[in-house]
């Protein structure tokens, strides 16, 4: 069944900037339609695997997997049009361009079918139709991150990496973040997001790996996570 | 009052070769992300490459045209690689390497021109080119084919330039890039090779621009890009480096001014006045009259 199909693989990976190393053999695995959350504090390295795995660093070693091809060292362009995207950290919107400029920017390797995917996104965030014209600086920091989500949908992809959602944004907001990615994820894409609110994600993931200092540290489904006593005193608090 | 509006209509001619060097080189800026001093060598270049198709084919425009656009096109297209080697991380170039390599780059194309055509002697272009009947006169002012045209083509490059960045998928990734090459990546946009294309696209308008010069000088020679680079930086930092819709405004209004100086007061003053504003500039504006758009 399509649900069981694995389509990021990450095996042993290891990246350095320079003398820093920021991943060391890590491993990962998203299947089909599920939502799975990277959690870690910052500089743990979470960035660093989202950005390898779209295809803007090289790895020192390892192998990534999208849909069983090999796509560690190929560049990102290749691979958004295979079906993977980033939505970054701070949003990466083009501040001085329009929204709508931003969403074709969206669909650029996608633009046969843009029409049909800019109608889907306006029915699923009206307030960026109503906002089409404006320049992407003027939108609040949730209408911000909703563009970006917006925009990562236009390419079309199997694969959204979302990269720390909920950062800045007030507690109301970063609920309503995560039921789009639910509510994504319930129409069929897949999610592989990172956080440091860990409590939030987990409650509406399926799995979960905690990062910390470059290298995974736990791993296992979200109820295990949430209820894990060492997981609860460094990223809930509880 | 005459003179006043023969030598508006000489700047206004002028002053759009301005823009469009400008418009060329803040592209290069922007996109390819290098810094281009050899962009007008390369101009002067073509211009001696129309010249020598003139010779060969009887004075034929239309391949004179062809010939200055391709040659424009493949030298920018030839010397990507060599500034895209100098990278930074992968997909980035080292900008102030770039300014040295240009540097380079010019002065083996002036020595090239010295040493190769005409015994590096200035050539002379057709009169038929420039013009030799005004088209129209009216006491003393005179309309030159040569001035028409060069304002029509700029008027025509820089509108299509615009509608390019602003309605079009390629003027969407351009625009991107110049303003995050990182975000750009991101989005999966191929900052190489639409790099690339924005070499192309001022190759396409630098042919353009050495048939308006040779159109509106009449002449060329191997010297000749060395000045024009420094009006076009002058013009640059003037309106602020990457601001296109600020080299419109600065390029129209340089072309004025020198020719109302050469008109009123006299003709070698008016190289002057680009270098004293960009002084001003520097010292009172340093992100120029309108803002820099790196």
């Amino acid at each position: 069944m399509a649900q069981n199909e694995m389509l990021l693989r990450v095996d042993n990976l290891s990246v350095a900037y320079g003398h820093i190393n920021a991943l060391k053999e890590v491993n990962l695995e998203v299947y089909r339609v599920e939502i799975v959350v990277l959690i870690g504090a910052n500089g743990a390295g979470k960035t660093t695997l989202l950005e390898t795995s779209l295809g803007i660093n090289a790895p020192q070693a390892g192998v990534i997997t999208f849909k069983g091809k090999t796509i560690s060292g190929v560049p990102a362009d290749r691979n958004v049009r295979a079906g993977l995207c980033l939505v970054p950290e701070g949003r990466g919107v083009f501040a001085s361009m329009s929204v709508l400029d931003n969403l074709l920017l969206g669909a650029h390797h996608n633009i046969k079918n843009v029409g049909k995917n800019l109608k889907r996104v306006y029915q699923w965030f009206p307030r960026l139709e109503e906002r089409k014209s404006q320049i992407a600086r003027t939108l609040s920091g949730g209408e911000r991150q909703m563009l970006a989500i917006a925009r990562a949908l236009m390419s079309a992809p199997e694969l959204i990496m979302v990269d720390e959602p909920s950062l800045g944004l007030a507690p109301i907001i970063v609920n309503d973040i995560f039921d789009i990615l639910v509510h994504l994820n319930q129409e069929g894409y897949t999610i592989l997001l990172s956080e440091q609110n860990a409590y939030k994600s987990l409650k509406c993931a399926h799995r979960g790996y905690v990062l910390e200092t470059g290298k995974v540290t736990l791993s296992g489904s979200a109820a295990q996570l949430l209820n894990d006593p060492g997981v609860r005193e460094a990223y809930i608090g509880a | 009052m005459q003179v006043f509006i023969a030598q508006v209509i000489n700047g206004l001619s002028l002053g759009s070769i301005y823009v469009l060097l400008a418009t060329g080189f803040n592209l290069l800026l922007l996109v390819a992300m290098i810094i281009h001093f050899a962009y007008p060598q390369v101009v002067v270049f073509s211009m001696y490459i129309a010249w020598v198709v003139l010779r060969y084919t009887g004075n034929s425009i239309v391949l004179a045209v062809l010939a200055a656009i391709l040659s424009s096109v493949l030298l920018n297209v030839i010397s990507a690689p060599l500034f895209q080697k100098i990278m930074k991380n992968r997909e980035e170039v080292d900008i102030n390497t770039t300014m040295v390599m240009s540097l380079g780059i010019g002065m083996i194309i002036t020595d090239i021109l010295s040493h190769g055509f005409n015994k590096g002697l200035p050539i002379a272009f057709p009169p038929k080119l420039v013009g030799e009947t005004p088209i129209l006169r009216v006491g003393l002012i005179s309309l030159m084919g040569g001035q028409v045209a060069s304002l029509a083509v700029g008027v025509i490059a820089v509108s299509g330039i615009f509608l390019l960045l602003y309605k079009t998928r390629p003027g969407r990734a351009f625009r991107a890039i110049a303003e995050d090459p990182n975000g750009a990546r991101l989005v999966g946009i191929p900052l190489l090779r639409t790099g690339l294309e924005s070499y192309a696209l001022s190759g396409i308008l630098g042919g353009l621009i050495a048939v308006l010069l040779a159109m509106l000088l009449g002449y060329s020679s191997p010297g000749l890009g060395e000045q024009v680079a420094h009006k076009v930086l002058a013009v640059s930092i003037i309106a602020g480096l990457g601001n296109l819709a600020g080299g419109l405004v600065v390029g129209l209004a340089l072309g004025i001014m020198e020719a109302l100086v050469q008109g009123y007061i006299s003709g070698s003053w008016s190289n002057a006045i680009a270098f004293v504003v960009m002084l001003l500039v520097i010292l009172f504006r340093p992100r120029g009259l309108f803002g820099i758009k790196l």
